[in-house]
């Protein structure tokens, strides 16, 4: 094996952390540094002098750390420090914001006036009451990701050597040619202050393993992939250890190999097992995205779209998504999720709900403090659920989903059991190519690995898969759903939404679930 | 380290350029090489600003000002390589993240791949940098903002936009003598108009480098038009059309070709639509319809972009594809070694050749087709025929006999770009266009509208 270090050097590296997946012990959650306390105290004053009825301000500390590879060497080890305040302030019923990295008083001060005065100039232009909903004081809040290892005390040395020992063990599978991997490391701290009172300290941390490998062809003819192995994580480094790249990375090296001689798959109507690898993309595109109020509303009409869940008077508690066995949560608290967090940037505390409950449509997710009063009348949920949030300092906050989340069956079902229940069918995993329209009907899926079920076991290989529905249809035909210990997370590091564009982390768990009489294109 | 000057920002209120001078670029590169102790060492800088304008629902919703100043430090011992990247740029802070990036340098893997940093360089001249944009005000964002809002007001329907624009500047230098500064602007203004039942939608955009290419009175008024006439739509069936793609339809497509289709490393390597049966590529191969041709310039006139890639590769025009013959492949510092020839920067803009062929012209060819306005949520769906999928959106009519008559539900589309490259009927005039789909000023591409067959519409989509 040419690698680095043996199998018995990387358990020993990982050895000192423990392999176990379940929920780590919360490391003390930090307090604000009184400089930035007084920064942001500044801010709001600032803002205020200027016209603003409210305001909040934000300083965060970003921190990311890359550690690629590609085969047998490093292509990338980066390390990015972003440190700035925001301020956002609200004149009349406009919003103006501004941001600055310069972090002296007198810069801070113009950047908070500079926020007032640009709502005040929006605010001429068209002009419209708003009204905030009410919000708890939280005068000393604090919060940290849950967990046992900070990733940041993880040499990079380590890293690297975990990254090439998987690669070396992908390389031994006859026909990879290509292995590339990649580990991303995040910390953030984030202070909020707002008007109400609220000061709020929280440090987020999360985890983004990556792992392509490519298998091509003894001609060069062709070329197959296998990538998305392992989901991105709110959770500290022993998530990393419990994945076992090393051990695990055969299999996935076989998949790429064999998907190179897989039989193409006949396009027609087949029913769909899909794991929690691939499922949880499906939730986030048709389920967590048009149920976000901004978009009902009209906010995001110009590049995200609009929803099909609208107008809300004529979906909320009325429209049919799924059978019975559908429940889905907007969840801030889900352990190990990517948008979990104490508190979202307007200091509203986490909150888990549910959207659509027994297959009905009952909230909207995504709601800020501006936004919730237009639905009040219907859900009688007159506070907000917690959804603000900006990127980084430099972004103003607006509405983003929390952790939108499948409930598993209550029953005991197993994957095999819902593969049991499938006679002709094709059982998914990974996520793979994705497209949906602008209110959320159409979309198209692929995945990473395909196998065609016959009479309830998983019969061969199959390739050139993607699936096509329209959303109420699809999870309508969702059929059997797995129990809790099929239950897992998918998540992305990189939902976009916005403009000028944001990025969210967001995780949604799920179980297997089948799907019947699904149209199947194939994509050769 | 020696005591920095001060590093003056420009204000957005002060009518000077945004971001920092060249001298205040070649200034601070300096003081970070005098105390760097690697090897070798290459300072990456960006500064300058980002205003914003939103509207939805007839009113303004947000807008702001976003001011940054980054440093990205890699240091290198050998071939061991790391990168660490700042907006923290007080004196201690500095020192810290040359220190940082060497301690993490030497304990870094070797990159066999590395190769020494460049030394001084001929760029080709790029005048990108418009005050028309660079000095556009917040003030002025709302009333072009206004406009839309009173156009969507006065025809009963509801506008939502976005008004993004990017003014600064970038420097690369090296502990080998390397100085390279550039800077530009950048402003993209888009606009959806949607009637107030939501049963249709129009959109009209503009980009560019100089605020005033930025039509405002026409996007507005071209937004409401789409709207309108796309009212009471009907579903047609899906299928194989003949297809008058408008610019901004083709350039959302060509935005895909910028993205790494033209890497001969890929290629090379089996990966690509450009690799060659049997290995090697296709370069000299005719792969298009003969009129297509492709270029990049970084000098091109509101399309200006950087004429050096972050390692201070020197990006100069190059010609892509020739009378529909893929000429030329983009070749790293590293690829170029091991295949002895010189690199070559990928593209960073990309300007599609076209012909004289009004938009009239087009539909009057068609005999049965769909005239497409533009695209969302293109998503690859197989490399080696570079296929992707995606959706119609804001307008799509029925074409029959060389008129438009009807308006029709959206598609799904599921297509080669290179067989589209081949399909090619009619071309029109080229033009910048906004193309990517978040509307923020992107890679500057300008490609004519085109008349291409049989364009493969896969499904119906309901969406508005």
């Amino acid at each position: 094996m040419d690698s680095p270090i043996g199998r018995r050097d990387f358990v020993k590296i990982a050895g000192g952390a423990t392999l176990a997946l379940g929920f780590a012990q919360a490391a003390p959650a930090p307090g604000p540094d009184a400089a930035e306390r007084d920064l942001v105290l500044l801010a709001l004053d600032a803002a205020k002098s200027a016209g603003a009825t409210y305001a909040d301000a934000r300083i965060t500390h970003g921190l990311f750390e890359a550690v690629g590879t590609r085969e047998r060497q490093i292509t990338n080890v980066t390390k990015t420090e972003t440190y700035g305040i925001g301020v956002r302030a609200l004149v009349g019923g406009s919003w103006g914001f501004s941001a600055t990295r310069d972090l002296s008083k007198d810069a801070i001060a113009r950047t908070a006036r500079d926020a007032a005065l640009i709502a005040a100039s929006n605010d001429k232009v068209a002009p419209v009451p708003m009204r905030l909903a009410p919000v708890t004081r939280v005068a000393d809040g604090r919060w940290i990701t849950p967990h046992e290892i900070d990733p940041f005390t993880i040499p990079i040395e380590q890293k690297a050597n975990l990254l090439l020992t998987t690669n070396a063990e992908a390389l031994r599978v006859k026909g990879v040619r290509f292995v590339s991997s990649s580990i991303l490391s995040v910390r953030e701290r984030r202070l909020i202050a707002t008007t109400d009172g609220s000061m709020i300290q929280q440090t987020i941390i999360r985890l983004n393993p990556d792992l392509t490998i490519t298998a091509v062809a003894a001609d060069s003819s062709d070329f197959q992939t296998r990538g998305r192995v392992a989901a991105p994580a709110g959770r500290g480094w022993e998530y990393i250890v419990g994945l076992n790249l090393p051990g695990n990375v055969q299999r996935w090296a076989e998949e790429a190999a064999m998907k190179l001689t897989a039989t193409t798959v006949e396009p027609g109507t087949w029913d769909l097992v899909l794991h929690p690898s691939h499922l949880w993309l499906t939730i986030h595109e048709s389920i967590a995205h048009p149920t976000e109020l901004d978009r009902a509303l009209g906010y995001e009409a110009n590049y995200a779209g609009t929803t099909f869940l609208a107008p809300p008077e004529k979906v909320l508690k009325t429209f049919k998504l799924g059978q019975e066995l559908m429940t889905v949560q907007a969840n801030r608290n889900e352990p190990g999720g990517c948008a979990t967090v104490g508190w979202d940037d307007e200091g509203v505390a986490a909150t888990s709900y549910p959207i659509i409950d027994k297959g009905v449509f009952v909230n909207y997710q995504s709601a800020t403090r501006d936004m919730v009063g237009w639905t009040s009348s219907i859900t009688g949920v007159k506070a907000s659920p917690g959804h603000a949030y900006g990127q980084d300092w430099s972004a103003i906050p607006f509405p983003r989903m929390s952790n939108v989340s499948l409930m598993a069956a209550k029953q005991d079902l197993s994957e095999e059991d819902v593969i049991g229940a499938t006679r002709r069918g094709i059982y998914i995993e990974g996520d793979g190519s994705y497209s949906i329209d602008q209110q959320r009907y159409n979309f198209q899926f692929g995945g990473q690995v395909f196998w065609e079920i016959r009479d309830g076991k998983k019969a061969r290989m199959l390739r050139d898969v993607a699936y096509v529905a329209r959303t109420p249809e699809f999870w309508r035909s969702m059929s059997v759903i797995g129990g809790p210990r099929t239950y897992s997370l998918g998540a992305s590091f990189s939902d976009a939404k916005g403009q000028p564009g944001q990025l969210n982390a967001v995780s949604h768990g799920c179980p297997i679930a089948l799907f019947r009489n699904v149209t199947v294109v194939n994509t050769a | 380290m020696p005591e920095p000057a001060q590093i003056q920002e420009s204000r957005p209120d002060t009518r000077s350029r945004h971001g920092l001078s060249a001298d205040e670029m070649r200034s601070l590169c300096d003081r970070i090489l005098s105390v760097a102790k690697a090897d070798h060492t290459r300072v990456n800088i960006e500064s300058g600003m980002r205003g914003f304008t939103r509207t939805a629902t007839n009113r303004i919703t947000t807008a702001g000002t976003t001011n940054d100043v980054t440093v990205r430090l890699t240091s290198v011992f050998g071939k061991r390589i790391a990168s660490v990247e700042t907006n923290r740029l007080d004196m201690e802070s500095l020192a810290r993240t040359v220190k940082e990036c060497e301690d993490l340098a030497r304990i870094s893997p070797e990159n066999p791949e590395y190769l020494p940093e460049l030394g001084a360089q001929r760029y080709a001249v790029v005048n990108g940098y418009y005050t028309t944009t660079g000095d556009l005000t917040t003030e002025a964002r709302a009333r072009a903002a206004a406009l839309a809002i009173t156009a969507a007001e006065t025809s009963k329907t509801v506008a939502a936009g976005f008004i993004d624009v990017r003014a600064g500047s970038q420097a690369v230098a090296t502990s080998k003598g390397l100085f390279a500064y550039d800077s530009g602007t950048g402003v993209a203004s888009t606009l959806t108009v949607r009637t107030r039942d939501g049963s249709s939608s129009g959109w009209a955009g503009d980009e560019g480098s100089d605020w005033t290419t930025i039509e405002s009175p026409r996007i507005a008024a071209d937004a409401v038009r789409k709207c309108q006439q796309w009212r009471g739509k009907t579903t047609l069936e899906p299928g194989k059309y003949d297809v008058v793609l408008e610019p901004t339809a083709v350039g959302m497509l060509m935005l895909r070709m910028q993205t790494g289709a033209f890497d001969a490393r890929q290629a090379d390597e089996g990966r690509a639509y450009f690799s060659r049966k049997g290995g090697g590529n296709r370069v000299g191969e005719k792969l298009f319809d003969e009129r297509v041709t492709i270029v990049s310039d970084p000098a091109s006139p509101n399309a200006e972009t950087s004429p050096f890639t972050g390692a201070g590769l020197p990006v100069s025009r190059e010609v892509w594809v020739e009378n529909g013959v893929l000429k030329n492949l983009s070749y790293s510092r590293f690829w170029a070694d091991q295949k002895q020839v010189a690199p070559k920067a990928p593209p960073t803009n990309l300007i599609m050749s076209g012909g004289d062929a009004s938009l009239d012209d087009m539909i009057k060819s068609v005999k049965r087709g769909v005239l497409l306005s533009r695209f969302w949520y293109i998503r690859p769906l197989n490399p080696r025929v570079m296929s992707y999928t995606g959706l119609t959106r804001d307008g799509t009519f029925l074409i029959e006999n060389g008129k438009i008559t009807r308006p029709v539900t959206n598609f799904r589309f599921n297509q080669s770009l290179a067989e589209l490259l081949q399909n090619v009927e009619m071309l029109g005039r080229p033009t910048r266009v906004a193309a990517s789909e978040d509307s923020s000023v992107g890679v500057p591409i300008v490609v004519p509208a085109l008349t291409v067959r049989g364009f493969f519409m896969s499904s119906v989509s309901d969406a508005i």
